[in-house]
């Protein structure tokens, strides 16, 4: 009984990191039409940003407030300064040019600060568990449950109920009716950005309290995953990209935990060959996006 | 242009020229730098058949491939099992299969097995990779490249997992490499002017007009993602026999960044632009990579930079990303002429058809078509025929249904109801590349032109695939140009004609299809007076020539009733009349549509 209920909440909280990922990444391209690979190194900002807070004993609420910030702080000067001059690019472009900012940041990271990884001392209530009468469970799946729920709930709230949000979801529909309409685009594909970083941001501190340490690549595997979610789902699609995340990380879970043992190290071949699988069953994804806009 | 074995003289030329600055550049390596020259020219040249094996796929498709390093990975451990020494074998991997074990092969031998295995984990690959969207493919070649690293850590038994795979005879020497290198330039430059290449190109510049002149895209980009898988395996193999020991992690995402900023740097569109990316970067790595460890330049020591080559790579792909979007070479492919500046050769000689002697009575026949979108119906029974040998217009105003007809007509619309038929075919069941082999061509409103293709690449794309070798191709797509008065254009890039030429490429484009019916989609729409009345005088010409039905939708009243032997009026999803343009023309309907009637407003303002 534990283990099937822990495992599930391993499942719930997996999925949720790549979920939150998937929607950084969906809610860029559904505006400029990005995949955007750097978004890996967005976690690896957040990541150092909240080893420095804990270094220079930062109270714990103000260094994670401050690692958020700083991803998305990343995300919007790569986009002022690598994205913004290539808005009338095609996608091959756009991708191309952040795999190019992504492995530049990477060696930035591995001689700025250090190629080995950080340790990041967590408060130890954390580590434990939490006993719901018989049942013990993981303090950090359990947390990391709670603060995707509260990120998806907000991420709605702002998209339905601000006048940015609002702009933001017309932009994915249809970003030359947007201008058109005397809205500033470069603000909106800002605020996507920050967005974006945020979400990275966030998830990044998910991953490092899972990990305990930071280091140039961590960003990487996450942000691998997050991409093949965010396809599963249907590219530029936000429920489609929490659908992705979830379902991507429930397959990695149950196959983690059903596999016999000799199929274990594959199991990434066994999880991606279900997404191709899915991709070929619905090539556009899961919840496809609305606009059609690069066809 | 002279053909050899329907590829272009100039091409074989070009390739050869290529080949020999390729060989020129490795042996003055040797000569001049020894040893590390040679191992230098050695690694270039394997960087020249990866490349090319990469360019042969996403040079022509447009879709990049992530997952092409990991193929090559594939190729060199199932080459390096092969000709692996018995001894080493045993010591290296104790817990080989039997089947695997021992088989001491030569290098060609090893060879001829990777390809057969290149093959098969092509046909394995593509399958779903062709089912895949333009945006999702790519995608899905970084699944692959991720499924396949994972099964080469994992299979510890054949490959020692991350362990590092050693005791591969060093069995690539420069001159294995150049030998490669050469029939890897002519593979690709042959690959990319053949019908395939010219077909798959057409497809990445526009994949609904490729659809619409019956180019089965899915099949296309499938037959070139085994032919460039297998060259990875085969570019992985020597590059296998070349290091002699290695790991999975070599043929990962590093392998593939130095690669694809190669191709971009250098210009993904052309062979030429691969090599010259190659040959570029590969000398900005080496340099990177001495000054790795620290530069001393005299007056100021640099520190030591981890990782510097990555950091070169990247900002070389962003520079030219921002700089020179087609890469440094562009579009153009080296050949004789770019040395002799006599640039301008021949245009091939138009070719004049026999006409085809089509079955009298042969119609296009829309019946009882119905569409609805949720409740909206946009079409209601619409029936009518376009009979051969006439022009049939088709108005309507604005929301009439017109758009929607025309997709149901070509395919890309199932109906609700009714079919659409062409002698015997049911056009409204088959998919979108068969409706142009039943024998009808369109045109687009929103002009659909292969952009960075000339424009005799564009006609003969559709001339081959009426099924006309390519010198009879290029005579018909002549011949056509020439009709459209776009002849002495032929070999320019159809993204920089202006509007109106725009427009008759596409009709040329059409024609050369020699399709029984041609519809075109409001060709005059944007044109100005002159260019319409040329527009005009091509198409009267036009009917009087050949046997063809043309079902012609048009706003511009004066020019459809001109050309129009029978019309038919839409309006709000209905027929509302259908004559010679005389009758249309007074039909009270019709006016009624189109001006409104006083009793029509006042109901309006009524509700």
């Amino acid at each position: 009984m534990d283990i099937v209920l822990q495992q599930v909440l391993n499942a719930i909280s997996l999925g949720g990191i790549y979920a939150l990922l998937a929607l950084g990444l969906a809610v860029v391209f559904s505006i400029v039409g990005l995949i955007n690979f750097a978004h890996g190194e967005l976690m690896t900002v957040a990541g150092y940003a909240l080893f420095l807070g804990v270094l220079f004993a930062v109270p714990l609420p103000l260094a994670l407030a401050l690692a958020v910030a700083a991803a998305a702080g990343a995300a919007v000067l790569t986009e002022r300064l690598a994205f913004r001059p290539m808005r009338r690019a095609d996608a091959t472009a756009l991708l191309l040019t952040s795999f190019a900012v992504s492995a530049i940041l990477r060696v930035l990271f591995q001689n700025g600060i250090s190629a080995r990884p950080k340790p990041v001392p967590l408060p130890p209530a954390l580590s434990g568990t939490v006993d719901l009468g018989p049942v013990h469970l993981g303090a950090v799946p359990l947390a990391s449950i709670l603060v995707t729920l509260v990120s998806l709930i907000l991420l709605t709230l702002f998209l339905k109920r601000t006048t940015m949000g609002r702009a933001m979801r017309a932009a994915a529909e249809d970003f030359q009716v947007l201008r058109l309409m005397g809205i500033r685009a470069n603000r909106v594909v800002a605020v996507a950005f920050a967005l974006s970083g945020a979400l990275a941001g966030v998830s990044a501190l998910l991953w490092v309290a899972q990990r305990g340490s930071v280091d140039p690549l961590m960003g990487f595997i996450p942000v691998l995953k997050a991409f093949v979610a965010a396809v599963i789902g249907g590219l530029g699609s936000l429920p489609g990209a929490v659908a992705g995340g979830f379902v991507l990380g429930i397959t990695e879970v149950l196959f983690q935990a059903f596999l016999p043992e000799a199929a274990l190290p594959f199991r990434d071949a066994f999880v991606l060959s279900v997404v191709i699988a899915i991709l070929i069953w619905r090539p556009d994804g899961l919840i496809p996006a609305k606009s059609a806009r690069r066809s | 242009m002279r053909l050899w074995l329907n590829i272009p003289v100039t091409t074989w030329t070009g390739a050869a020229l290529m080949s020999a600055g390729v060989a020129v550049l490795a042996i003055g390596l040797k000569l001049a730098l020894g040893l590390n020259g040679e191992n230098l020219a050695t690694l270039v040249l394997l960087q020249i058949v990866a490349v090319l094996s990469l360019a042969i796929f996403s040079g022509n498709s447009g879709i990049i491939s992530f997952g092409h390093s990991a193929f090559m990975g594939i190729g060199a451990y199932a080459a390096g099992l092969l000709t692996m020494a018995a001894a080493a074998q045993k010591s290296a991997l104790p817990a080989l299969p039997g089947w695997l074990a021992g088989h001491e092969t030569g290098l060609l031998a090893a060879l001829a097995v990777t390809a057969v295995v290149g093959v098969v984990v092509g046909v394995i690959s593509g399958l779903p990779l062709a089912r895949l969207s333009t945006g999702s493919a790519a995608i899905g070649t970084l699944a692959f490249l991720i499924i396949i690293h994972v099964c080469l850590v994992g299979a510890r038994d054949i490959t020692r997992g991350s362990q590092t795979f050693y005791g591969v005879p060093r069995l690539t020497t420069l001159w294995v490499a150049l030998a490669a290198a050469i029939l890897m330039i002519f593979a690709a430059r042959l690959f990319r002017d053949s019908r395939l290449g010219l077909a798959l190109r057409a497809s990445r510049e526009n994949e609904v007009a490729a659809a619409a002149i019956g180019i089965d895209v899915r099949r296309a980009r499938f037959l070139a993602w085994v032919a460039s898988i297998t060259c990875a395996t085969l570019a992985g193999a020597l590059y296998g026999h070349f290091l002699g020991a290695f790991s999975p992690k070599d043929f990962y995402f590093d392998l593939i960044f130095t690669y694809i900023a190669m191709l971009i740097v250098g210009g993904l569109y052309s062979v030429s632009g691969a090599v010259a990316g190659v040959i570029m970067l590969a000398f900005v790595i080496q340099l990177l990579r001495e000054a790795e460890a620290g530069l001393d330049l005299g007056f100021i020591t640099l520190p030591q930079v981890f990782g510097l080559p990555q950091l070169g790579l990247g900002l070389a792909l962003l520079l030219t990303i921002w700089a020179r979007p087609l890469g440094l070479v562009g579009l153009a492919e080296l050949r004789p002429s770019t040395f002799t500046r006599s640039s301008d050769e021949a245009p091939p000689q138009p070719v004049t058809r026999p006409t085809m002697a089509r079955r009298a009575g042969e119609v296009l026949s829309v019946q009882d078509v119905t569409v609805r979108f949720g409740g909206l119906t946009a079409l209601d029974r619409i029936s009518f025929d376009v009979p051969l040998g006439q022009v049939t217009g088709l108005i309507g105003p604005n929301g009439a249904g017109k758009t929607t007809l025309i997709n149901v007509i070509c395919g890309q619309q199932r109906p609700t109801s009714g079919t659409v038929t062409l002698s015997g075919h049911t056009l409204s069941a088959l998919p979108a590349h068969r409706v142009a082999s039943v024998g009808l061509a369109r045109t687009f409103q929103n002009i659909r032109l292969f952009d960075r293709l000339t424009a005799l690449e564009n006609v003969v794309a559709a001339a081959e695939r009426a099924g006309h070798r390519r010198g009879v191709a290029e005579g018909i797509a002549m011949a056509e140009l020439d009709r459209m008065g776009l002849a002495p254009r032929w070999n320019e890039a159809a993204g920089a004609f202006a509007y109106g030429d725009r427009r008759r490429l596409e009709i040329a484009r059409a024609l050369a299809l020699s399709p029984a019916f041609l519809l075109l989609d409001e060709p005059a729409a944007g044109m100005n007076p002159a260019e319409t009345e040329r527009l005009v005088e091509a198409l009267e010409k036009l009917k009087a020539e050949r046997d063809l039905g043309i079902l012609v939708v048009e706003h511009d009243m004066r020019l459809i009733m001109r050309l129009s032997d029978r019309m038919v009026v839409l309006n709000k999803g209905q027929k509302i009349a259908e004559g010679t343009p005389d009758q249309v023309r007074t039909d009270p309907a019709v006016i009624e549509a189109y001006i409104g009637t006083r009793r029509h407003k006042h109901d309006q303002h009524g509700s």
